[in-house]
């Protein structure tokens, strides 16, 4: 059975020389090493946040209300006195678990989706792609804001609209992947020897599809953690006091003349965060899709 | 011939130049109508005019502008008063129920129906009694009309702040009866007839113009024109005003505290009053908050000044009560509750209540946040866990009204803040039995309360009238239902030069700016 058409190509080499050149072509890639760095700094951070933060992230102390960046308060204090620099590293675990479950759940319904659409009858093919399309044309801030005035906001809501939003991405590449394999020879070979359809997506669609999403969804955590702090921005985000870099940015805002430094502290790790993951996206996808990569260069 | 012998490149400037020459007066126009005079801010466009109907802020600004109205807030050194207006040449009150007046003569509408009547005056108060601002004219019997310009305004109680609270206000306008019904007796976005110093013209979504009347005879305004530009975000018409786009804007707390530091170039601040009053309130009829001991121990746990100092920069006073600094009936201390963890503490155990979990709603703007999350830091430090919810508006102002469905018996705590007029009744009318339900979202009922309420609309003597006002928030704060928690001054900066003329209440009288 061949689960990997590439292989059968000439030159394609050997698996294990091949992932030997492209983690050389990785280590070597002074881009995808830089954004390596910023995103295991990012996770680390929010992963250790608690033995990190200096101080409790929603302790009160409204005498040292908007001090400057000190010795004591590294980024300074909001508005309520409360560390600045304590409330963005928590901040980094909402924008992680975000990611993290939102990215997850969006890449796995959006392969499923994407393979069913791509293998299945024309039918379900056209009605999952009205559907995808439908979810598309929908500005996720409209589907925030009416979802929110409908339920109120929450951590879960921001999940269930980053997941809604983003599926449609995945399942639609995943879909152009299958059609484009639907028809090898090594799965009609597969189908003539009775494979269900089931056996024939999960072993032999599957492992070829998902490379490419997986680089997409490298790409799209700097998306998700911006949709996240931009719903949390405009305060149909996380529910106070929990601290999250687009309420901090928000609150910062609305103290600009008095504390810039709030917005400055709010706007780095975003900033930082955002390039991390697309240097190491668009390291990834350069070294497994080179010609996607020449092509945009 | 000529035809032939145009090239492209002619007929396209021919036909830019045209278009321009066609665009110039416009854009001049718009140049003009942006630029002269006055440029002043508004939050939001004006939906109804109508002072039956109105939503109130900015539309009491423009009736105030294009209606007759027969008197006005007289404001010196903090009292407020009334006087009478350039539309009457009487004004008075000729027994505790009976207030004569006289209309000016010369006094046109415009659109030409004619002379302003005595028989308006009757037309513009009685229909109020049909209207969504029927309150205001609850001690109206009717208007006896004596003559063209003459007439009574009878009231079916004494109410002797009648003129301050009800015809100074955006209320008291007069309407011209022959325009409004032919309107079909009410009115939006535009004004059937006008009779004042401008004329009223609206760009929805942009700006609101106020140009000058020709047929107006009576004094002119110090600007000649006035554009008040739409600009929903506060800070952003702060911004403007640093910027010189607009010559006077309303500031919250934050920037009021910034700009007593370091005010704008060439810029003042006024305060135009303090009559906004903020509380948290208590649903006494939910299950979790139906035991006083619980909102007791609330009222103990919440440390006000904090709230003062962190969301409002210490820019507002502390409240202890519904009536507003400079009125009648202020109270200068709580009497049942202060700030006080152990005693909160206790009223708890008391009541055998532990792990209590309660929401707090608020609107979702910034200092009402920092408001709630102090609010529930305090109730954490005493055991009770607050989630904060923050709404919008739609959903904030229906939460307690039984009339949007059953979600006033889940609702359990929330923070809000009402504006009032300058006289205590006003505020209390809202805390009658009736209201439980309307805006009563505590929804308690005392009779002794009901019957203060109507003693102190007819009560005449200031001390017994002070007495009852007293007495009325004693009620209020013993349901425990009440943490109160400031009177936000509503402020203005503007240039320097320019003196601005504002209703206790905030809003803006364009007619009566001075400019030097």
């Amino acid at each position: 059975m061949l689960s990997d058409p590439s292989a059968s190509q000439p030159g394609a080499g050997r698996p294990r020389q091949r992932s030997n050149v492209r983690l050389g072509q990785f280590l070597g890639s002074p881009k995808a090493m830089l954004g390596l760095t910023v995103v295991i700094l990012f996770i680390s951070s929010a992963v250790f946040a608690p033995v990190l933060a200096p101080y409790d992230p929603n302790a009160l102390d409204i005498p040292s209300r908007l001090s400057g960046p000190t010795w004591a308060h590294w980024a300074g204090t909001d508005q309520l006195g409360r560390d600045t620099f304590s409330r963005l590293l928590f901040g980094g675990r909402v924008a992680l678990k975000i990611a993290v479950i939102g990215v997850s759940v969006a890449l796995s319904t959006g392969l499923i989706l994407g393979m069913i659409a791509g293998y299945g009858p024309k039918w379900l093919d056209n009605l999952l792609l009205l559907a995808f399309d439908t979810v598309l044309a929908f500005p996720t801030i409209v589907l925030a804001l009416a979802t929110v005035a409908l339920v109120g906001p929450s951590l879960e809501l921001v999940l269930i609209i980053v997941i809604v939003s983003t599926v449609p991405g995945y399942a639609r590449m995943a879909r152009t992947a299958t059609l484009a394999l639907k028809n090898d020879e090594f799965i009609l070979a597969e189908r003539s020897l009775g494979a269900s359809t089931p056996r024939i997506l999960a072993h032999h669609v599957l492992p070829n599809v998902v490379g490419p999403l997986l680089i997409l969804a490298a790409m799209d955590v700097p998306v998700v953690v911006t949709i996240e702090a931009g719903l949390s921005f405009l305060g149909l985000g996380v529910l106070p006091p929990t601290a999250s870099w687009g309420t901090i940015l928000n609150e910062g805002y609305l103290v600009i003349n008095d504390a810039p430094f709030m917005v400055v502290a709010a706007g780095i790790p975003l900033v930082l965060t955002t390039l991390g993951f697309t240097f190491l996206g668009e390291a990834l996808r350069d070294i497994f899709d080179p010609r996607m990569g020449r092509g945009r260069a | 011939m000529a035809l032939r012998n145009t090239s492209r490149r002619t007929f396209l400037a021919g036909t830019t130049a045209a278009g321009a020459l066609i665009l110039v007066p416009d854009l001049i126009g718009q140049a003009r109508a942006q630029t002269a005079g006055l440029r002043l801010r508004m939050e939001r466009d004006n939906e109804i005019l109508d002072p039956g109907y109105m939503v109130g802020g900015s539309e009491v600004s423009a009736q105030k502008q294009c209606l007759p109205f027969l008197a006005e807030y007289d404001m010196k050194d903090g009292e407020v008063s009334w006087r009478p207006t350039y539309y009457v040449t009487r004004l008075e009150h000729t027994d505790p129920t009976h207030i004569a007046f006289e209309l000016a003569e010369g006094l046109v509408w415009s659109k030409g129906y004619g002379p302003v009547t005595a028989a308006d005056v009757k037309f513009s108060y009685e229909r109020m009694k049909g209207t969504d601002w029927s309150g205001y004219f609850d001690a109206l019997d009717h208007v006896e009309v004596t003559g063209d310009r003459t007439g009574t305004i009878v009231l079916n109680t004494p109410f002797a702040p009648f003129i301050l609270v009800t015809l100074c206000h955006g209320t008291g306008a007069v309407l011209c009866e022959k325009a409004v019904t032919e309107a079909g007796g009410k009115f939006t976005t535009d004004f059937p007839a006008t009779c004042g110093p401008y004329l009223y013209e609206a760009v929805p979504g942009q700006r609101a113009n106020f140009v000058p009347n020709p047929d107006w005879a009576g004094p002119k305004p110090a600007a000649e024109s006035v554009v008040v530009q739409i600009v929903g975000e506060e800070k952003a018409a702060n911004l403007a005003f640093e910027a010189g786009e607009l010559d006077c804007t309303d500031i919250g707390a934050d920037t009021l505290a910034r700009y007593r530091t370091s005010p704008p170039e060439g810029s003042e601040i006024t305060i135009a009053g303090e009559l906004r009053y903020m509380w948290m309130g208590m649903n006494t009829e939910h299950p979790k908050l139906q035991d006083l001991k619980v909102r007791q121990a609330i009222q103990h746990a919440v440390d006000v000044d904090s709230i003062i100092a962190g969301a409002y920069s210490n820019t507002t006073s502390k409240s202890f009560g519904i009536i507003c600094p400079g009125l009648l009936g202020k109270r200068d201390a709580t009497k049942s509750y202060s700030y006080d963890p152990e005693k909160a503490r206790a009223l708890l155990a008391e009541a055998g209540v532990s792990g209590l979990e309660l929401t707090l709603k608020t609107l979702n703007a910034q200092d009402r946040l920092l408001t709630a999350q102090i609010i529930q830091a305090n109730l954490a430090a005493v055991g009770i866990t607050v989630t904060v919810l923050p709404v919008d508006d739609g959903t904030f102002w229906e939460m307690g009204m039984e009339e949007s469905g059953d979600g006033w018996k889940d609702l359990e705590m929330w923070i809000m803040q009402f504006y009032t007029t300058p006289d205590p009744y006003e505020a209390t009318q809202w805390f009658v039995s009736d209201q439980v339900g309307v805006w009563n979202w505590e929804r308690w009922k005392n009779e002794e309360f009901d019957k203060l309420y109507a003693d102190g609309i007819a009560e005449q003597d200031l001390a017994k009238r002070e007495a009852i006002y007293l007495r009325m928030q004693d009620i209020m704060e013993e349901t425990g239902a009440y943490v109160w928690i400031n009177h936000e001054p509503t402020a203005y900066v503007h240039r320097k030069g320019v003196t601005i003329s504002t209703a206790p209440s905030g809003e803006l009288d364009y007619r009566r700016f001075e400019i030097a």
